[in-house]
This record gives C-alpha cells, structure tokens and sequence, in this order.
C-alpha cells in the first residue's frame, strides 16, 4: 500500500515535469540551439558565438523576420496565411530609399507614406478575401506579384543606394538611426521585442485579443455573438501589412538601399517563426511569445552554421529538417 | 435465446491517465440481435465501442467473436473480425459517389489496373436494394440527404460483410420520417442474423428497437435486461444511480403581456445554400410564455430563428414588434442589443470556440461591456462567471477549463449561461437538449422553466415531441416553411403534432406519405411510457 502511494507520487512528479517540460518546449529547443552554438563555435579558444557583437547579429538580423512573424502570427490566429509579406517588405524598402533620394522627402513623411503602403496592401487582402470570398492563400499570392510588380515598375528594376547628408536628394541621417544601437543594443531588435510585448498584451488582456481568438476558433460562434467578424480580418491584414512595411524600413536602413529584390522569400521564413512557434495554421491556437521564441531559433540556426562555415545549400537543408522537427514536436502537446 | 452469444466482451478494462474509463465490464450480443448501449454522457459507452471498433490499441480484457479469441486493436483488424460503426458524424467523402463511398480503399478494378465502375456500381446497387435506398450508385453523396448518407455508411459495413454493426446515436440528425425508415431497416438487417448494438438518449427508442440494453454508469456495466421487462423509470434509475421522477417539472405559467410579435415572415434564401424558403409566417410570443416548434429537421424551423435574430436581412421581410415597438434587425448586435438571445442547434459548429475557457466562451457577445479601453476587466468578467458556473451547475473544475474537454450537456450550460448573461427578454432555443444525457437535460429543463417564470419569452425548437409538449405552453408545428397548426398544450399529443408536422400542400412524395401510414403512428404509442 505504502510503496503503491510511493510509486504513485512519483509518478504524478513525473507527470507534471513533463508537462512542465512540454509547455515550454519551444524555449527548451531554443536553449538546446543556443547551447550547442556556445559549445561549437568556437575557435582558437575564443567563443564566437557569445561575442557581444555577434549576439547583436543575430538579434539584428533576427528583428526583421520576427516582426513580420507577429504580423504572420495574427493573421495565421484568425484562420488566414499571407505570403505577401516579403514583397511588401522589399516594395517598403524601395519606397523608402526612391522617396528619400529622389524626391527629397523628410524621414517622417518617408515612413508614413511607407507605413500607409503597407496598410493599404495589407487592407486590400483584407477586403478581397472577406468581401470577394476568395482564399487568403490566393489573394495573397496575388498581392506579392502585385507588390513585386510595383516595387519593380517604381524603381525600374534596380536598387537605390542610400546616402545621407543634410543635401534635398540625400536621406535625413536620422533614418540611419534604425541600423543604429541605443544603449549597445540594436534599434530593430528593439522595434522587434517592443512590438512582442506590445502584441503579447493585445492578445491577452485586450478585447481585440479575444475577437482574435474566438474568430479563429470558430468563425460563426463569433459572428452570432455580434463581432464584427469582417472588419476585425480586415484590419488584422492591414496590421500585417504594416509590420512588413516597418520591416522594410529596418531593412532598408541596415543595407543603406532599397532593392525591388529585397525580401524574396522572407514569408516562408515568418510562416516558419510561427509555426515553430506553435501557431496551429489551421488558426485559433498560437501566441506571440510562441513566435518571438520560434524567430529565434532560426535566428540562432541561421548564425551558428554560418559560424562552422557549413555550404549554403547544406543550411538550407538542415533548416528544412529542424523545422519539420520543431513543428512535429509541437503538434505533440 | 439459447444459443451461444456472437460477441463476448469479457472484463474490459481501460484507464486515460488518472481516470478509469471502464471498469472489468462485460457485454454479450447474440446473433440477429439490438442490444442497446444506454448511460449517460461519461459512462463510458463510447470507450467501449471504440474498443470494440478497434479505436483503442491497448486495453485489458478480451474480446470473442463466434467462439474465436479475436485480437482487436487497430480499425483494419475490427474489419477484419467483422466489427463495422457507424459514426455519429458520418464519415463519407461528400465529393465521391454513392457506390465509390461504399468500395473505398477497395475499388473492385479491370485486369489492367483500373476502376471497374460498371461493376463497382452494380455490386453496390444490391446493397443500396437491400436497404430500400432508392438512389442512382454514381449520384455524389453529398446531394443525398442525411437520413439516406446514413443508410449509405450501412451499406458499406454491410458489404464488408460486417457481423456487428455498431450505432451512434444515428437517429440525431434524422427527421421523423427518416427514423422511421431506418428502424424498419435495422429490423430488416437483424433479421438477416447481423447484431447490433444501439448507442442512445432517447428512451422511445429504446422501447422501439431493441431487443436487450446493457446499462453503463461511471465505467461499470451495472445490468442488462430484457427491454419487454423493463420499463422507463427503471432504466433511468439504473443509469443515473438514482430516479428521476419527474423529466419535465410542472409550473405556473404566468402569462405576461405580449413582448414579440412578428407579421408576414417570408424568406427567399439565396441560392447554392441548403437552407429552407419560409413563407408567411406569424407568431407572436408573451413574457412567461414557452412557445414550442415542433418540425422536422429541414423543415425551417432554423431559419425562423436566423431571420429573428437578423441573420437573413438581405434576403427577408417581414415586420417586427417587440414590446409593441416595430424593430428591424440588420445583424447579431442589433439582435442582442434588444434582448433577443439565439442559442443555435450546432453547439460545436455554431455556439462554441472550443479550445478556449469556459470563461472566455461565455464573454463573447460582452466584450465590449466586460472591457474599458480595450483592456478586459478581469476580476468584472470573472464575477459573472462563477455565478453562471453555480446556478447552471456546470460541472468543471473552474471557469478556466477549456470548453472542448467538458461533456456534451456541460457544453451546452456553457452556451445557454454565454446567452444568460446578456439578460435577454427573449430566448430562442435551437434544439437545446440534442445528444445530452437525462441529468443535464432535466436540468437545462428546470433553468428554462425558471427564466420564463422570471418573465422571459421562449421559443424551443425540438425534433423531440415528448419534450415539447412537456415544456411549452403552446405549440406552433412546422412544414417545408410554412406554420401547419397551433396547440395549447392541453391539447397536443404526439400524434397530433407528428400529423400537422407533415401536413404538405400537396403530396410530394409517395414514399413519405406512405411511411406515415407504416410507422408512423404504430411507434408512438410506447412512448406514453413517458409521460
């Protein structure tokens, strides 16, 4: 009796660390990622993964797909995917350098212009998915090649380099302060966090948050409820829409250029943030943190097999299979 | 019966984690026989069927078919000891044919590799004869309508040769009419020498069909009995542990002054949508009053309700009153914000997010009231749901559970206490019992019973005559989208309301009108068990 009472109290133990264990899996895989970094690159006894200025690299170049991941993130919770993403980062990033250095716009004017591309293009996935009654998948394939074509068509096809000076066709240095660090941190990644913990409050303490929820779980339930199921979709592809423009800009600041080539196949890698993150594509189940977590570790992925200088293609491959791993693990809880 | 069972299941047991699902239960099933599987919602009737349906790799216990030890533990070795279920939500590709549904996965090909349909289609035609469905093999399942889906998912156990039929609540989503035609084709396969096993709510049902029930109750078989020796009261003591005397409490009804009236209802649904045209209709409804509506399934009763609640505006007129004032609905909101609360028949598909809490499911048409600034107000929020958790009796460990873990009567408390807290004037009720168990039915009868004594108006709609004469104060009966008769309920009984139920203007269908004759008045008389 007394050993059964025994045996079952370890048990419930047990159980209740591997739960612990699963809930935070994704941050125990990013741990995982990050240990593995700290142990294998390193060379001539000088740890480069854990240099102050690589860490800052990798928070850096992890900013712009984790901004466009929180965006990807809402728009995945309400049922919906956007694979436009990418081409609107790279018509931002366009905008942003031809308004600045050829046609003598201010930094404020630069980045509201862009910010209200970035909505209206988000906005019109938006409205032709929910009012035309057309897959998300589609209008949003539709709208890359739209934005790509304008990007293209604005610029004739080339980048625009950035120069900055106080001269009428050269950027206002104060747009380099994007690409720049307060305090030895980097500004994107700033953005990036800020952003996170902005959309992490949203979703959990807000009304909006809840109208996210529900929609996503279950469409009909909410609109018998009196959400205003249409406009909430609506405006969560505009809010995607202008995170990928703000995504723009940082890139557009870091390579001091704006190329109608920028962001080719960044939404496959915000698509992969979130579900690594445990988004469930199918859409009501995911969190922002989830996200932040998942962008990371491609982040870190990305870092640590450039560090061991593995071939290209090779990473390439290997990011494939560790995010069918991360995904896998996920679907397990 | 002398003979040797069909089926043994000998002292199966199985636990989840923590939880002891079944406990050493035992069921034996003769040849050509209806066994019902009776208990209430956690008993643990669908465990044991998904054991047997091969739904459960391990669990303890053994299991003998025709004398023989039979090792089932995935779907293809139940099929292959001749174990066949019906699901409740049925589970045919709605694109695929008739006959290509029945012989899926084992298309019957030509020497060069493919399909055989002229002989896919003809093996199936027997079959479908069989079961008198009388529908072409290469018609696409999905313009068939439920009752007949159903009867195609017997075909297929039937052509797989299936020894035991296993039944999940099938007569839930079926009409009158359909029930009827199906009974007398379960009849028709038991005689064939095919078992069946009958899982259930319906007490009717039972007293109709089968031959023996087995009662389950918190994962143990508490006994099985002969259904001609048995009766009502006794089943529903052996599967609540206690006896409820009384389903449907008695009350004062105090009829208040009229608070909806709605005039020259017509809808003209938009096309490519299954739902049912409503012409003219009229009714009006009093505080303290619950109205009945009883019509098959189709028949429009939902649409009456989507129209009320302004799901419809483009599509109908009509003119509304409510308190004497005239009204006009253009969407939900403008429903709720006049006290109109709409409690839909789909409670998975229409009335819940599953994978959220009970708490959040229950704030959904508040969020605005429940927020300042955006920012929910938590402690406000959470007030209001604990008392919607005590009075309803929901049964969870706290207002935190997510709403897809609770029972089907649970869930349902859940929505009606969502609708609750709006205070409503005026409840409409889609069928607000369907596929719960007799505790949580008596209790959603008894809050209902309290609201219209606090002066709400209801309307319940309900497949389920019996429930509807023992709620309503009056009765409106429902055809093809046309009111057909009114009762007071002195008046209604089963008959009556089945009759005007399927009152048409003109006879559609021979079958049907038929099938009225067969069945449709032998059955109903066992269910005076009831009352």
């Amino acid at each position: 009796m007394n050993s059964d009472l025994q045996v079952q109290e370890e048990t419930v133990i047990w159980n209740k660390s591997i739960r612990f264990l699963r809930r935070f899996q994704s941050l125990f895989g990013l741990l995982i990622i990050i240990l593995a970094a700290t142990i294998l690159c390193t060379r001539d006894g000088e740890n480069l993964f854990l240099s102050p200025a690589n860490l800052a690299n990798v928070v850096r170049s992890v900013s712009e797909n984790g901004i466009m991941a929180i965006g990807l993130t809402l728009v995945i919770l309400i049922g919906g995917i956007d694979l436009s993403v990418g081409a609107i980062l790279g018509l931002a990033a366009t905008g942003a350098a031809d308004l600045m250095m050829h046609r003598s716009m201010g930094m404020f004017e630069t980045i509201l212009i862009v910010l209200a591309i970035g909505a209206a293009l988000g906005m019109f996935n938006g409205v032709v998915s929910t009012k035309l009654r057309i897959q998300p998948f589609i209008v949003t394939l539709a709208a890359m090649s739209i934005a790509r074509g304008v990007a293209r068509y604005w610029s004739n096809g080339t980048g625009i380099p950035i120069s900055y000076g106080q001269d009428a066709f050269l950027a206002p240095p104060a747009f380099s302060m994007l690409s720049s660090r307060i305090w030895g941190i980097p500004v994107p990644a700033i953005c990036f966090i800020g952003l996170g913990i902005l959309f992490t409050i949203m979703l959990k303490y807000t009304r909006f948050g809840r109208h996210v929820y529900a929609i996503g779980g279950n469409e009909t339930a909410a609109h018998l409820s009196g959400i205003s199921v249409i406009r909430i979709k609506i405006f969560i592809f505009a809010l995607c829409g202008v995170l990928a423009a703000i995504a723009g800009l940082i890139h557009a600041s870091q390579l001091s250029q704006g190329s109608p080539n920028d962001g080719i196949g960044y939404e496959l890698n915000a698509i992969a943030a979130a579900a690594i993150g445990g988004t469930n594509l199918a859409g009501g189940k995911g969190t922002i943190i989830g996200t932040l977590i998942g962008a990371l570790i491609l982040g870190v992925l990305d870092n640590m097999l450039g560090l061991l200088n593995v071939n290209t293609n090779i990473q390439s491959i290997v990011k494939g299979l560790i995010i069918i791993a991360a995904v896998y693990l996920q679907k397990q809880k | 019966m002398k003979q040797e069972p069909l089926l043994i299941m000998k002292d199966i047991s199985k636990s989840f984690g923590a939880v002891q699902a079944l406990m050493k239960v035992n069921l034996e099933l003769y040849s050509g026989e209806v066994l019902a599987l009776l208990g209430e919602n956690g008993a643990g009737k669908s465990t044991l069927m998904n054991i047997l349906s091969g739904g459960v790799p391990s669990y303890q216990g053994d299991i003998e078919i025709s004398g023989e030890r039979a090792h089932i533990h995935s779907p293809m070795d139940a099929r292959q000891a001749g174990v066949a279920k019906i699901h409740q939500e049925l589970q045919l590709v709605p694109e695929l044919s008739v006959a290509e549904n029945i012989y899926i996965g084992r298309e019957p090909c030509t020497k060069l590799g493919f399909i055989d349909r002229r002989r896919m289609n003809l093996l199936a035609k027997q079959y479908l004869d069989l079961l008198d469905l009388h529908v072409e093999p290469d018609l696409p399942v999905k313009r068939l309508r439920i009752g007949e889906q159903q009867l195609v998912e017997i075909a297929k156990a039937l052509s797989l040769h299936a020894k035991v039929l296993i039944m999940d609540e099938p007569t839930s989503a079926l009409s009158r009419t359909e029930t009827r035609t199906l009974f007398h084709i379960i009849n028709k396969i038991a005689a064939e020498g095919v078992s069946i096993i009958y899982i259930t709510h319906r007490m009717e049902e039972i007293f109709e069909l089968t031959h023996r029930v087995t009662v389950l109750r918190d994962g143990a078989a508490i006994g099985t009995v002969h259904t001609a020796s048995t009766n009502h009261d006794e089943l529903v003591g052996m599967m609540a542990g206690r006896s409820i005397t009384e389903l449907y409490p008695s009350r004062e009804a105090y009829i208040g002054r009229e608070i909806l009236r709605v005039e020259h209802l017509h809808f003209n649904p938009p096309p490519h949508t299954n739902k049912r045209k409503l012409q003219d209709i009229s009714l009006h409804l009093h505080r303290g009053e619950v109205l009945g509506i009883a019509g098959l399934l189709g028949s429009g009763r939902s649409e009456l309700f989507e129209c009320i609640y302004g799901l419809h505006t483009n599509h109908s007129k009509a003119r509304m009153y409510i308190d004497g004032v005239r009204v006009q609905m253009k969407k939900p909101r403008d429903a709720i914000r006049r006290g109109i609360s709409f409690v839909t028949e789909d409670r998975k598909g229409q009335g819940l997010v599953l994978g959220r809490s009970i708490g959040e499911n229950m704030s959904l048409p508040l969020l605005r009231a429940f927020s300042k600034m955006t920012f929910m107000l938590r402690k406000v929020e959470a007030g209001h749901w604990q008392e919607q958790m005590d009075s309803l009796k929901i049964k969870a460990p706290s207002y935190h559970e997510i709403v897809g873990h609770l029972s089907g009567g649970n869930q349902q408390k859940v929505i009606l206490g969502r609708w609750l807290l709006v205070k409503p004037q005026i409840l409409l009720l889609d069928e607000p019992t369907r596929g719960i168990d007799v505790g949580a039915k008596s209790e959603i009868y008894q809050v209902i019973n309290k609201l219209a004594a606090n002066g709400l108006g209801i309307i319940v709609i309900s497949s389920d005559l019996p429930e509807v004469i023992g709620l309503s104060d009056r009765i409106l009966t429902f055809c093809e989208g046309r009111l057909t008769g009114e009762f007071t309920q002195q008046e209604a009984t089963q008959e009556k309301l089945l009759s005007a139920a399927t009152r048409r203007e003109e006879v559609n269908s021979r079958v049907e009108s038929t099938d009225l004759h067969e069945f449709g008045f032998t059955g109903t008389r066992r269910d005076s068990n009831l009352e």
